[in-house]
């Protein structure tokens, strides 16, 4: 039972059932939902850890407030495993299926909240369009979730030489590894994401 | 400041179809943004919550949890009340032997506290001697002392004769401490003060 939300009982200490196997490393999203759907809590573990960033990252883009976007994350699990049986894996991957469901959660949010209408601008505003951002939106998710897929070292590498502001040499310097490596990573690292993007999460 | 490395500079011997490829991520890399830092509370793991029907059950988890709550106050009010009960018998069935002032040199009196009734009164008895009998317009109050100071009334009487004495039926409409006492005072019609006393608890 949740007594508080600041210390909420995680699945692993309250285990109902025998504890199922672990899930491989390898097995696919779509592999995950379908053992979620038979109401396997390993399963909806790993999931969660997979998808966990990048559904409160788009949470935080839409909804700008961290409880918010923490409301969110619970209602679009709450929602993953209520639904998985409705996920048919012949129907394409499991990527789009959960963006779908984190987007109705964040959308319910949306809705639940009680703002004044703002006043139309006189001028056309130069900021991304409703399109444009949930095409952000979608590729950021995609792109999150690819990279919890990346080995520690690259994806370490790959973080810091896109967000860090720092250049190739400075990341070397921070990393203590030669400006080589740090190339050498960041291609791999791109070639991986790249693999996985195409692949499953496309 | 452009985001992400110099890709031609990353990908300068990598070949056209390769480059393409990467070019892709990379865009997309720029255009996603970082991850998002997780608060402790999400990156721990998902919540029982999640996995006992989602918003229905969040609502019937909050149901449970009101109704702890409100079994915790019905305790804690329960143990409040027989609390007061208990400091409550401890004056009930209580009696107080009153003894005359210089006002009133010869009074005796005793008070007996009766168990409260349901309505939160106290009745009381007070039986009397030694009491004079007042001038027109006088009559003896009993005050509730609290605190040192006559704190509320809890009735009147009037001695028609002294030898004789005096039992009255009081009442005490409040709710009482176990460090409670009496007085008894002369008063007159029309004044505002609780008058001189004529017998106080006997120390």
């Amino acid at each position: 039972m949740e007594l508080a939300l600041d210390t909420p009982a995680r699945l692993r200490a309250v285990p109902k059932t025998a504890p199922s196997p672990a899930p491989s490393v390898d097995a696919t999203d779509a592999d995950l939902l379908v053992r979620v759907a038979e109401r396997d809590r390993v399963a909806f573990e790993a999931l969660y850890h997979r998808y966990v960033r990048s559904v409160y990252g788009i949470a935080l883009r839409k909804l700008r407030d961290r409880q918010r976007a923490e409301d969110a994350v619970q209602e679009t699990f709450a929602a993953v495993w209520r639904s998985a049986a409705s996920y048919r894996p012949e129907r394409g991957p499991a990527a789009p299926w959960l963006y779908a469901v984190a987007r109705n959660a964040i959308v319910d949010r949306l809705r639940a909240r009680s703002e004044p209408p703002m006043e139309a601008p006189d001028l056309a505003s130069s900021e991304p369009g409703p399109a444009e951002h949930a095409e952000a939106s979608f590729v950021a998710w995609r792109v999150h979730r690819a990279l919890e897929e990346l080995p520690p070292k690259e994806r370490e590498v790959v973080e810091l030489a896109y967000w860090s502001g720092m250049s190739q040499s400075e990341v070397a310097d921070y990393l203590h590894i030669p400006v080589g490596t740090v190339k050498t990573r960041t291609r791999s690292g791109l070639a991986r994401l790249s693999d996985l993007l195409e692949g499953e999460l496309a | 400041m452009t985001p992400g490395p110099d890709f031609d500079e990353l990908m300068s011997d990598a070949d056209p179809a390769e480059r393409e490829r990467l070019r892709r991520v990379h865009d997309m890399l720029v255009v996603a943004g970082p991850p998002p830092e997780l608060p402790p509370q999400i990156e721990a793991g998902p919540t029982l919550a999640m996995t006992i029907g989602g918003r229905g059950a969040r609502r019937h988890v909050q149901r449970r949890v009101a109704l702890l709550a409100a079994a915790i106050v019905v305790l804690l009010l329960a143990f409040l009340v027989g609390y007061i009960t208990g400091n409550d018998n401890k004056v009930a069935g209580q009696v107080l032997k009153l003894q005359g002032t210089a006002v009133a040199p010869n009074a005796q009196a005793s008070l007996r506290v009766e168990d409260v009734d349901p309505a939160g009164n106290w009745p009381m008895e007070l039986a009397a001697v030694g009491l004079p009998k007042l001038p027109p317009k006088s009559y003896y109050e009993v005050f509730l002392v609290r605190n040192g100071k006559p704190w509320a009334p809890c009735g009147s009487f009037v001695v028609k004769n002294a030898k004789v004495g005096v039992s009255v039926r009081l009442n005490a409409p409040y709710r009482l401490r176990p460090s409670d006492s009496w007085i008894v005072t002369r008063r007159q019609w029309g004044e505002s003060d609780a008058g001189p006393v004529v017998l106080r608890p006997l120390t």
